[in-house]
């Protein structure tokens, strides 16, 4: 127990060692820019936590506002993920689900607590389905998922840029963007006017369950089908069964994701409502080891720069882009990180030249 | 109604329009073959095209030579795929993730680089992009003019080097390694081939078609840098050779089916024809998974593919 | 001074801290055939691996004509004549003779593939050597035999006057193994020199010059062959004396309880394999199936635990026709299996030793606690089949991939003799372990004869089939060719593995 421990913490200074080399890159970059990266830097965190963390709610309340959809779909990309399932177009059925939630709002005419209730079905059901179709090609035709995850997710946006185009599109405007959902059915914000709302309930009720997951005999066989398919056979599983089920899954979080940003912050479908939360939480998952406890963390994380690289953005003159730099040096830089366990080794054999 | 539609001209400028979109997926898709034949599968294709599209753009922007730019482009491909190859072929990563990871990498760097050079301005900066070749007589025949001889340069080069590309896997030692290191890397170990070489030689390869075939969308085909230039091309370009099953002519079949729905769905909505056009945009990538379906039936994938080597591991 | 073709002096090789070769002297006379001796994992690949450039040594030195060269890949060791046939073969399937051939040497034409004048050439060799390949054939068409020969040939094209054969009889029939004999003789006629690994005796006495013998990473001693005795050979080996006698095993018939009908399977490459075989297996009996390798015992292995598809007939389980089936039911029933490949089927090999030895009872509720898979339960559970089958592991939070091959073979065995199997089939159960493992192996499968289970053994290694088998079944081209008697005769049962049906041996 104790070497587990110890190993896992070694780890975890490896990760941050990575993610400070990261920044550090970043910083030079900032520096080539032609910008101050202290100033770039410290705009970020002021823009992530305010001046003053303890009296700048807003701030706290948009990183939570941040994390929710980050941590949820980087939840669903590690299921798929652990059956070493690359899903890699979560963004897609979040779309899936946001339309089909929109869908339900704002054309079943039933009351109110059922329409919410059917909304939050039917964003559950079209992310489900939209992963599992992945699935399904992979175990009936060996269709590699990478390509056709990424296909849909294609396929999804088109729907949506289609549907907000012409059947869906707002009556009272010529943008493409549709209608706005019933303010009734909107997620009840929790303090005041910010803009925090009740979706993350849903979301802490997800990472609990997410805590557990591993541990069940569903959990379980996932993980064993990642391990391969013959081992997973011998040992009685359902390869192609589970690898459905866990695309279903996968894709129902992230169309639960759809639902909760539908229905608690953007109101309405309009053009990248996904914005690249499918990308992003990609790194979420692996940088959080797959693990639920380092997915909560590490959403966290990129929730600050994210939230701290726009407001950088707006107040210096460091671009955006720079925040998509570190979080792609990041994950490189995470990737490269074995490399460090290898070299023990491999100096080994080079040494008897 | 579409009658007025179906014209002669219509087909006319779609076809042509199909040989010119299906040029930014063959570049890349040729270069991939290499790669994914030698067992290794690049996703981020992606982002070495981008890439290799503002380093093309930057460069004839800055030097005024469209050829320093295809250069740039070409030099730009294979440096970013070099990440890839250290990443895969000698941290022995996963493949997936690191293309991934290299894409979002390039969606940040090249808008960074852009914005660098640039800087923030209210039109977006262009150049005079790649002319057609004149053919004299023939660019002016009907039909067969505009669909064969009114393309700029590397749209002929791109479809000359199919056969090249083949002729270079099938005939030639370097393909024959290629083939090996995909399919047997241990059997090509023992009689001597660096395994290593071979993949990195076929990433950066591969990385250097990528390059170029981002050059193309910036200063060939467009004449401006955006950071949606490429638009899931390099992606495309990874699926068309699993498609073609490593074979170049089917590539090139594969590029033109792409070409073509892009051209129509472009068409269809310049003509204001009330077809969802946004649901035409999606057929390409439909197409996708239906010729995967079908390239997976049979495949004849590369029994080490996306699978690392290591000597010591038995 | 004795002039030799290669000398390697105090070669010394580790891997993850174990010594694989410890300071070994080996010595080739130019056109012999020396023989490397020793059970499986006592260093003689490694040692070879690094004469072929594959590995390089911690320590030594090597020698080739007497001059000391450093040997860092298999290219160097090419130009130095020195030639490698792996007991895997090295061919890529999908490409023909030539293809794999022109793979290994530089090409007359530059960059341009010289095929046709490289695939006359080696016409010109196979005819030398009566080998009868066509170098415009896929490799994936050949008979396992023929792609031996593809292996040598392609060795002595490019050059190989030191030519390293790693078990190279494992994949043949006694038979052919003489024809094979024969063009190493004819070979060491031609002044080649060979080294032999191996770990059969009988290949000492029929064909080698000299016979250097290794144990546990160790040189033991090099000596004449002439003359030397098996017995003598085998104390080297093993350190202490093998019984080749095998004592009878106490009468248990318990009646029919699988019994195999006409039985008919295809390949992963959909070629049919299992061709209406048939057999019967009783309770308290060991069946052992001979047979070489590659007719159809892994295909009957697989189809007698679910994890393939029979194209025909049926089996039958306690009587009740159970053909077709899911792994999940074979489970159900108490059919335990220990697969041939441990690293991809018997193991998870990243994941820890505890999982792995729950892998077929996920979701069953003696490691269950509230719904949850119980952690304690599943670490109770390794300790006391650590304890019982002597697994060597730290603490059963390493991967498996972190154990010896003899321990992964421990944790499968303990994983299916734990579920207290009514039926149980080891295929190769005891390949590339070493020797005390191996024999734990045999004692626990005959223990879990005695207990009244149905025990199918497919094993290559004749020794063992007739070490731990009731009855010895033989299996050819995907049928039975017949079923012979524990104390069978050896010539008898390799003239079935040929092929030869049962009946028609009678009349001879």
């Amino acid at each position: 127990m104790n070497k587990k421990f110890r190993d896992s913490l070694i780890n975890l200074g490896e990760t941050l060692a990575m993610l400070v080399l990261a920044l550090l890159v970043g910083a030079l970059m900032v520096k080539i820019s032609g910008n101050d990266p202290l100033e770039a830097y410290s705009a970020m965190l002021t823009g992530a936590f305010g001046k003053n963390p303890l009296k700048s709610q807003m701030k706290i309340y948009e990183l939570l506002v941040k994390v929710i959809p980050l941590m949820m779909v980087a939840f669903a990309m590690s299921i798929a993920f652990k059956a070493q399932l690359w899903n890699i177009g979560a963004g897609g059925q979040f779309v899936m689900g946001s339309i089909a939630s929109t869908a339900v709002a704002l054309y079943v005419p039933v009351p109110i607590p059922f329409r919410i209730a059917l909304s939050l079905a039917a964003a559950i059901a079209a992310g489900a389905f939209w992963g599992w179709l992945a699935g399904w090609l992979k175990v009936r035709f060996n269709a590699n998922e990478v390509i056709t995850t990424l296909m849909l997710s294609y396929i999804a946006n088109c729907i949506l840029l289609w549907l907000i185009n012409g059947p869906m599109q707002d009556p009272y405007s010529d943008l493409t963007q549709s209608d706005v959902i019933p303010e009734a059915m909107f997620l009840p914000r929790l303090i005041g006017n910010y803009r925090l709302h009740s979706g993350i309930f849903i979301l802490v009720f997800v990472a609990v369950v997410m805590c557990f997951f591993w541990k069940t005999p569903l959990g379980y066989q996932i993980e064993l089908v990642g391990q391969g398919r013959k081992v997973a056979t011998y040992s009685g599983a359902n390869v192609d069964r589970t690898i459905q089920t866990a695309m279903l899954i996968s894709g129902g979080l992230a169309g639960l994701a759809g639902w909760i940003e539908m229905f608690g912050i953007l109101h309405r479908l309009f053009p990248d409502i996904a914005s690249n939360y499918g990308d992003i939480s990609n790194i979420i998952a692996l940088l959080g080891g797959l693990n639920p406890y380092g997915i909560i963390a590490s959403s966290f994380f990129f929730a600050v720069l994210i939230n701290g690289g726009s407001s950088m953005n707006r107040m210096t003159n460091v671009p955006y882009s720079i925040v998509d730099v570190i979080q792609g040096l990041i994950i490189i830089f995470v990737i490269a990180k074995v490399i460090l366990h290898r070299k023990n080794s491999s100096a080994a054999v080079k040494k008897s030249k | 109604m579409a009658s007025s539609i179906f014209t002669l001209s219509f087909f006319v400028s779609l076809i042509a329009s199909t040989i010119r979109l299906a040029t930014p997926i063959l570049i890349p898709a040729l270069g991939q073959i290499y790669t994914q034949r030698a067992g290794i599968l690049n996703l981020g294709v992606e982002g070495t095209m981008l890439m290799g599209s503002i380093a093309a753009f930057s460069t004839a922007a800055a030097t005024g030579s469209l050829w320093l730019g295809i250069l740039a482009g070409i030099l730009a491909g294979i440096l970013f795929s070099l990440i890839f190859a250290w990443l895969t072929i000698t941290v022995r990563a996963n493949q997936v993730i690191s293309g991934i990871g290299l894409n979002i990498l390039a969606s940040g760097l090249a808008a960074f680089i852009y914005r660098v050079i640039f800087g923030i301005r209210a039109l977006p900066a262009q150049v005079e992009s790649f002319k057609p070749i004149n053919f004299g007589s023939l660019s002016q025949m009907p039909v067969l003019g505009p669909i064969l001889f009114q393309h700029n340069w590397l749209v002929y080069f791109a479809f000359l080097i199919v056969p090249l590309s083949w002729f270079i896997m099938e005939k030639t030692t370097y393909g024959l390694k290629i083939k090996a290191v995909g399919e047997n890397p241990r059997a090509a170990d023992s009689k001597g081939i660096s395994v290593a070489k071979i993949r990195y030689s076929a990433v950066l390869l591969g990385g250097a078609y990528a390059g170029l075939g981002g050059a193309f969308m910036t200063i060939a085909y467009l004449n401006q840098f955006t950071e949606s230039v490429i638009g899931g091309r390099g992606y495309i370009a990874v699926s068309v050779v699993i498609f073609a099953r490593f074979l170049p002519s089917r590539a090139a079949l594969g590029a033109l089916i792409f070409g073509f729905f892009t051209a129509l769905q472009l068409r269809m909505q310049a003509l204001g024809v009330s077809i969802p056009s946004q649901l035409l945009l999606a057929l390409p990538y439909a197409a996708t998974i239906v010729a995967l379906i079908f390239a997976s039936k049979n495949a004849a994938m590369p029994s080490a593919y996306t699978v690392p080597y290591s000597r010591m591991e038995r | 001074m004795d002039n030799y073709a290669v000398e390697m002096l105090g070669i010394t090789k580790i891997f993850n801290g174990v010594k694989a070769n410890d300071a070994i002297d080996f010595r080739l006379r130019p056109g012999s055939i020396h023989g490397l001796l020793g059970e499986n994992g006592a260093g003689k690949t490694t040692l070879m691996n690094i004469l072929y450039g594959l590995y390089r040594q911690e320590e030594g030195i090597i020698k080739i004509n007497g001059k000391q060269e450093n040997i860092d890949s298999p290219t160097k060791a090419i130009s130095l004549g020195i030639g490698m046939v792996h007991q895997h073969f090295m061919l890529a399937r999908p490409l023909t003779v030539v293809e794999n051939v022109m793979l290994g040497h530089k090409s007359r034409r530059g960059i341009l593939l010289d095929t046709k004048e490289t695939a006359e050439e080696l016409k010109d060799l196979s005819d030398h050597y009566h080998m009868g390949i066509d170098p415009y054939t896929k490799i994936y068409q050949l008979s396992v035999g023929e792609q031996q020969r593809v292996e040598i040939l392609t060795a002595i094209y490019m050059g190989a006057e030191i030519l390293i054969l790693d078990e190279p009889t494992a994949v043949l029939t006694p038979q052919e193994t003489e024809e094979f004999f024969h063009t190493l003789r004819e070979m060491r006629k031609d002044g080649k020199s060979i080294v032999l690994i191996t770990h059969k005796l009988e290949e000492i006495a029929a064909l080698v010059d000299e016979v250097t013998v290794l144990r546990d990473g160790k040189m033991i001693g090099t000596r004449r062959a002439e003359g030397i005795t098996k017995e003598e050979l085998t104390r080297m080996m093993v350190g202490r004396d093998v019984m080749f006698n095998f004592p009878p095993l106490a009468e248990m018939n318990l009646g029919v309880k699988l019994s195999i009908r006409d039985l008919t399977a295809v390949n992963d490459r959909g070629v049919p394999s299992l061709n209406g075989f048939s057999l019967d297996i009783h309770g308290g009996e060991i069946v052992g199936l001979a047979g070489v390798d590659g007719n159809g015992q892994n295909e009957l292995c697989e189809v007698l635990t679910g994890l393939r598809k029979e194209t025909g007939g049926s089996i039958f389980l306690d009587g009740e026709d159970v053909s077709g089936k899911t792994p999940r039911f074979y489970i159900d029933k108490k059919v335990s299996y220990i697969p041939e490949d441990r690293h991809t089927t018997g193991l998870a090999m990243n994941w820890n030793l505890k999982k792995n030895m729950i892998l077929k009872a996920i979701g069953s509720k003696r490691f269950m606690k509230g719904g949850l898979m119980n952690e304690k339960l599943i670490t109770q559970n390794w300790d006391t089949a650590r304890d019982e089958y002597q697994i060597k592991a730290i603490d059963g939070d390493e991967k498996a991939r972190a154990l010896s091959g003899g321990n992964q073979q421990k944790l499968i065995l303990a994983r299916e003799l734990n579920a207290d199997p009514d039926v149980l089939i080891a295929n190769q159960p005891t390949r590339g372990l070493d020797i005390g493992a191996s024999e734990y192996v045999r004692q626990k499968l005959i223990e879990s004869r005695n207990g009244g289970a149905a025990v199918l053994v497919v094993s290559a290694d004749l020794e063992e089939i007739m070490q731990v088998s009731d009855r010895i079944a033989v299996i050819y081209g995907g049928r039975l060719m017949g079923i012979l008697p524990r104390g069978a005769d050896v010539y008898e049962i390799g003239s079935l593995m040929m092929g030869k049906r049962q009946e028609e041996l009678a009349h001879e």
